[in-house]
């Protein structure tokens, strides 16, 4: 007599739980190696001093998000990149930081 | 025990048998369904790997950042500036930092040339180290081949490569050009008392309020960057939007939830004869219902499951390679940058709930009626 | 033995189409017997027998089944009673299209939680002496008339009920398959199964192995002859 549908059905699912599995265990396995990766990357960025990650290339001022000119033209908001696709991606700022480019707000209540 | 698993594997054969009838139609279900948790399921992944990665590499970023500003805009700060940092009470060290932008015309591609503030990586005279990005932005990626800067037409400077970074570090690294003191301020003609910025390394990081507020007296006109809100920049970085992609899902989400609830809540009436059929040959209703529920849980979990295998492969084993064209943009130089393959538990039952539970309901609560009819109806 | 105690179904109660399909009626079903409900269509004996057959419960008066009373019994008690008691064979047969012949003369015993290999092998068993045995793989929309018939009477005695209610079933077979539906009948009736029929057929109702004739008409009952 034939298969059940299920036999076939279920062993892909089994499968399918397996790859699933191998891929926590892939991630669990790699994560030795990729800390040693990180900690080496972290080490570099304190010998070099960096700031930022090097993911968005295409203007100069969108190399440094968190280093940002408060003032470039043709900004949708004074704080946003108007550039593709890095303005996409960065939020702006949670607040102007603790330069002298905004109002406290104890200098406010004065 | 035995018998109620061996009705449920009953109850699941009929589903199969009855969801194959339609084998095209219900493949191509699974692939869309699969295909949308692969999208979102690949952003959920990436994003959270890439702000993880932020959030490990940038621990090693300056304490605090200073700057001055002139009219809105970063400007290059004096010497002075380091000397009346450094005496503040609580500060360890204040050092001036030398970087800027190099935009190279021959390759197109913009370069940051810095110097490194670790004296043990400081390259010397003529050379420079660069990052993994930079030989192939220029085509030039055989060992040794020294790196020739035009500034403006007429003009060649010649650097040797010390040393080419590694790309383990690809993210953090890939477009500097790091060379020593003499030559940035050689190159950039600048004068040898004015600095980017001031790199300030804090005693105690509670501190850091009150040194601000000490330093905002002496340096009237500077922006304080601290690392804090670096960090904070990137956790915001892709949870903001999380850009374009999941504007993309979203839609695609839509469009899915659009087709499955036709196809699913459209009881046919030749479904509905089916359920009275099975009804007046001896089913419960309890079993009808359970019959249902395996058809969308199976359609759902698999959905799921392919999705996200599909999704951590794609991120993690072939480099996010269909995002890598939203995040690279006009940019010439991107990092060729590996993640830490990371699952995160909560945000994965998240996305599991989201995709099985509407799906499951949604073949459920339109044969609710049909499966609680009586079983004469087929007889009239 | 069932009994039925003025037993009355109404359709879409209390609405202003409201029918009454049936009743009341007084009635006793031998077992081991073979039973025709006669009378034309709209006579009510569809309703008769889906009462009889556990499928439907009466609006007023009592279905006692074997001296215990289901009329009153919930739905999943009912559903039980039936499964245990009962196999339909229904006019248009009611075949699920697009699964085999033995998907579905399985059906009924998938929420029993039976072995399968068990039920596979009883499935086989009554094809086999319906003289489908090697049909079993075939969809049963490729099937002739009599064929899905036999197909049916398979499905309605996999669960080895004692009691087979048919309803018109010989209205769409000739006069070749209507002698070879009696003789399934009769084999039925010597391995000591109650059948239960409605039929117009004259065919049916003046076949000798027949024990009693019910004789329906609006709704009521106009005659039993045994």
């Amino acid at each position: 007599m034939s298969q059940r549908p299920t036999t076939a059905v279920f062993a892909s699912f089994a499968a399918l739980g397996l790859a699933f599995g191998a891929a926590g265990l892939h991630a669990a396995l790699s994560g030795p190696a990729q800390a040693a990766r990180m900690t080496a990357s972290a080490r570099l960025v304190g010998q070099v001093g960096l700031t930022d990650l090097a993911l968005f290339t295409e203007a100069r001022y969108a190399r440094h998000p968190s280093m940002a000119d408060l003032h470039t033209a043709f900004q949708d908001n004074p704080m946003s990149f108007e550039h593709f696709p890095a303005g996409s991606f960065v939020p702006l700022p949670e607040s102007l930081g603790q330069g002298r480019l905004g109002f406290s707000e104890a200098e406010v209540a004065r | 025990m035995k018998r109620m698993l061996r009705r449920q594997r009953a109850l699941a054969d009929y589903t199969l048998a009855a969801l194959s009838r339609r084998w095209g139609k219900n493949l191509a279900l699974i692939s869309v369904f699969s295909l949308v948790v692969f999208v979102v399921a690949s952003a959920m992944l990436f994003s959270a790997a890439l702000k993880r990665e932020a959030d490990v590499v940038l621990q090693s970023a300056p304490e605090l950042i200073v700057q001055r500003m002139v009219m809105g805009r970063h400007e290059m700060i004096e010497a002075d500036a380091v000397a009346a940092l450094a005496p503040i009470r609580g500060v360890m060290r204040a050092k001036g930092r030398l970087w800027g932008y190099f935009y190279d015309a021959s390759s197109g591609a913009n370069y940051t040339f810095m110097v490194p503030d670790d004296p043990a990586l400081v390259p010397g005279p003529g050379e420079a180290i660069i990052g993994e990005a930079v030989p192939r932005a220029r085509g030039l990626d055989w060992a040794g081949a020294p790196l020739f800067l035009s500034r403006r037409s007429g003009d060649l400077v010649k650097f040797a490569v010390a040393k080419v970074l590694s790309a383990d570090s690809a993210l953090v690294s890939a477009d500097l050009v790091l060379m020593n003191e003499a030559d940035f301020r050689d190159f950039f003609e600048i004068g040898p008392d004015v600095f980017t910025d001031i790199a300030v390394t804090i005693r105690n990081p509670r501190e850091i309020g009150t040194i601000i507020a000490k330093a905002e007296k002496l340096l009237p006109a500077a922006r304080f960057i601290t690392r804090d809100e670096i960090s904070r920049t990137y956790q915001k970085l892709f949870s903001w939007r999380e850009g374009l992609l999941v504007a993309l899902a979203g839609a695609a989400i839509l469009a899915f939830a659009i087709f499955a609830a036709e196809k699913a809540s459209g009881l046919s009436a030749e479904e509905a004869r089916e359920i009275g059929v099975l009804k007046a040959i001896g089913w419960d209703t309890r079993d009808v219902i359970a019959m249902k529920l395996w058809e969308g849980a199976l359609v759902s979990v698999g959905a799921f499951l392919i999705g996200t295998v599909l999704a951590y492969g794609h991120v993690f084993l072939l480099g996010a390679a269909l995002f890598a064209p939203v995040l690279k943009g006009w940019s010439v130089i991107y990092p060729e940058f590996q993640l830490a393959p990371h699952i995160d538990g909560l945000q994965l039952s998240t996305l599991f709930l989201i995709t099985v539970v509407p799906y499951v309901a949604a073949t459920l609560v339109p044969i609710w009626r049909a499966a609680s009819a009586d079983p004469d109806r087929i007889m009239r | 033995m069932i009994e039925l105690q003025s037993v009355t179904k109404l359709y879409n109660e209390g609405r202003p189409n409201e029918v009454r399909a049936l009743g009341p009626v007084d009635l006793t079903i031998e077992r081991d017997a073979v039973t025709v409900f006669k009378g034309p269509s709209g006579s009510g004996k569809t309703t008769l027998l889906s009462i009889v057959g556990c499928m439907a419960r009466p609006t007023e008066g009592r279905v006692i089944l074997d001296g215990k009373m289901v009329s009153g019994l919930p739905e999943s008690f009912l559903t039980e009673q039936r499964r245990s008691t009962f196999g339909f064979v229904f006019q248009r047969f009611n075949l699920i299209r697009g699964l085999s012949v033995i998907e579905n003369v399985m059906l009924p015993s998938a929420p029993l939680g039976e072995p399968f290999a068990a039920v596979q092998a009883r499935a086989a068993d009554r094809l086999a002496r319906l003289g489908l045995g090697d049909k079993a793989r075939t969809p049963v929309e490729y099937l002739s008339g009599g064929e899905t018939q036999r197909v049916a009477i398979a499905r309605a005695l996999i669960n080895d009920a004692p009691v087979l209610i048919a309803d018109e079933p010989t209205a769409n077979l000739d006069t070749v398959l209507t002698h070879r539906f009696l003789d399934s009948v009769a084999e039925l009736r010597a391995e000591g199964r109650t059948v239960i029929i409605t039929s117009h057929d004259p065919r049916i109702w003046d076949a000798d192995l027949v024990n009693a004739v019910v004789e329906m008409q609006d709704g009521q009952i106009a005659g039993v002859f045994a």
